[in-house]
């Protein structure tokens, strides 16, 4: 698998032109064409970031964040669900960086092959952070009405939160 | 949806904070105007009328600690050098003053006794605390987003420029061809053999593997083709909410760069987990987006229909 990783992107950055250059089309000028939109969207995207990150750090640092996690704790252990990666079910959806500083946390304070630290890994490899997607991908194309898809994102968040813990536990638990 | 949660966490984090500041001052967390006693060496032939570095120790506490030493007017005061090795208090007072450094901190001489070499001196008073939090972070987090922005451009600019080609050359039709069976259902609106299918199925191709770089880039450019097909300039389609759902669920199968770099080879241990957590939220999302599409029928052949319907979830 982890080769195949390390063959396909040359290999897609060298087959695209050269297709192209069989099939008679000007590949330098169609690629500058197409790497201009690059430009264009990277600054279209930049009010919807900003909208969704400045609310999301002022969030963590009022202490919102921890108040919550303190006081969603007592419930969620009520049915089995770890507190100690409680933090990386938060920050996941909201902050890709947070949530390497969570797990990066946790890798220190629990030690690499705990159990903690196994469930909040396959929770961080196997979701995104939501709220990044949603303003990149919708900011690029101008939405500014998203409609359920936070619902959407949200309710898969959560079910891969969810499966992290129990498949965690049922394959090292 | 997103405004409520998007003005619920500012709301949230302006009372939290003058909660949080409200707090302190009622406890006086920071003891503020309380004076500390020290007792100061200064260098041999030292004279206190002149400014000059000393040393000093705090009583009950090991260890001698640096400052300047200054006279301003008939009075005295100090920069202090935070030092680790300081009480918990001193070192949480100098973190959170209102003077933006954290390695020095301006104390007041409010006494000073050079027979017995001792003085009492005032530290900074600390006051709003997290409203200052949050406010630093606003101002940092908008600088961060332009910062992440401009820093996709090179990416992007890459990617966009390869796909333009594969699709001037035709290549993302005869990818298009092997997946629309699969990609029909999940986006019913897109008509047949339109590239749109062909840059979905790249952009889930590059999340599978873990190509963060690669799948942004191609993410942006299958919604800017499922713009194309969107009636409205400003409300998302259906079909867009599905393609964002799937990103957002990210079928990984393997294991993204930053999880190696943090966990080392353990990774591979869970690269099995991993998927099948990555399964679940994936089948979870679609089946609550296809839900969703129930309630918001759209007419498959919509293209460049005027926006009329008004109705926010």
């Amino acid at each position: 698998m982890q080769t195949i990783a390390a063959f396909i992107l040359p290999l897609i950055i060298v087959m695209i032109p050269l297709y192209g250059l069989l099939k008679k089309v000007q590949v330098y000028e169609v690629f500058v064409e197409g790497a201009r939109e690059g430009f264009q969207i990277g600054v279209r995207i930049i009010p919807y970031l900003v909208a969704i990150l400045f609310a999301i750090g002022m969030f963590r640092e009022s202490g919102a964040m921890d108040f919550f996690m303190m006081a969603l704790g007592p419930v969620l252990g009520w049915v089995g669900f770890p507190v100690e990666v409680l933090p990386m079910a938060i920050f996941r959806p909201l902050t890709g960086s947070g949530s390497v500083g969570v797990l990066a946390d946790m890798v220190a304070t629990y030690g690499e092959d705990s159990l903690f630290v196994k469930m909040a890994a396959t929770m961080f490899g196997s979701t995104e952070t939501t709220f990044y997607v949603l303003a990149v991908y919708f900011g690029a194309v101008g939405i500014r009405r998203v409609k359920y898809a936070v619902q959407t994102g949200l309710i898969a968040d959560l079910a891969g939160i969810i499966a992290s813990v129990v498949i965690v536990y049922l394959l090292f638990g | 949806m997103l405004n409520y949660i998007w003005s619920g966490l500012i709301i949230i984090s302006l009372v939290f904070a003058i909660t949080q500041d409200i707090t302190d001052l009622v406890r006086d967390t920071w003891r503020n105007g309380e004076v500390h006693e020290i007792e100061i060496i200064f260098p041999s032939n030292g004279d206190p009328g002149s400014r000059q570095t000393v040393r000093f120790t705090i009583p009950d506490h090991d260890g001698e600690y640096e400052a300047v030493w200054r006279p301003v007017d008939e009075t005295y005061e100090m920069v202090i050098t935070v030092d680790e090795d300081m009480p918990e208090f001193w070192l949480d007072i100098a973190e959170n003053q209102e003077a933006a450094s954290e390695t020095e901190m301006l104390a007041e001489v409010t006494s000073y006794d050079p027979q017995a070499g001792t003085a009492g001196i005032l530290l900074p008073e600390v006051r709003y605390v997290k409203l200052r939090a949050i406010t630093t972070a606003a101002f940092d987090m908008a600088e961060f987003a332009v910062t992440l922005a401009i820093g996709l451009i090179g990416v992007m600019a890459l990617w966009l420029g390869l796909m333009k080609v594969a699709e001037k050359s035709g290549l993302v039709y005869i990818l298009v061809r092997f997946v629309q069976p699969f990609l029909r259902f999940l986006f019913p609106n897109v008509p047949r053999n339109h590239p749109a299918h062909g840059i979905i199925s790249l952009n889930m191709a590059a999340n599978m593997l873990g190509l963060g770089n690669a799948a942004t880039p191609l993410g942006i450019k299958a919604m800017e083709e499922l713009q194309k097909l969107n009636p409205s300039s400003d409300k998302a389609s259906n079909a867009q909410c599905m393609l964002l759902t799937v990103n957002t669920a990210s079928v990984q199968l393997l294991p993204p760069a930053t999880l190696v770099a943090l966990i080392g080879t353990g990774v591979n241990e869970l690269v099995i987990s991993m998927a099948l957590a990555t399964l679940v939220s994936l089948i979870v999302g679609i089946t609550a987006a296809k839900t969703y599409e129930r309630f918001h029928p759209e007419d498959p052949h919509s293209e460049n229909i005027p926006d009329e319907q008004k109705s926010e979830a």
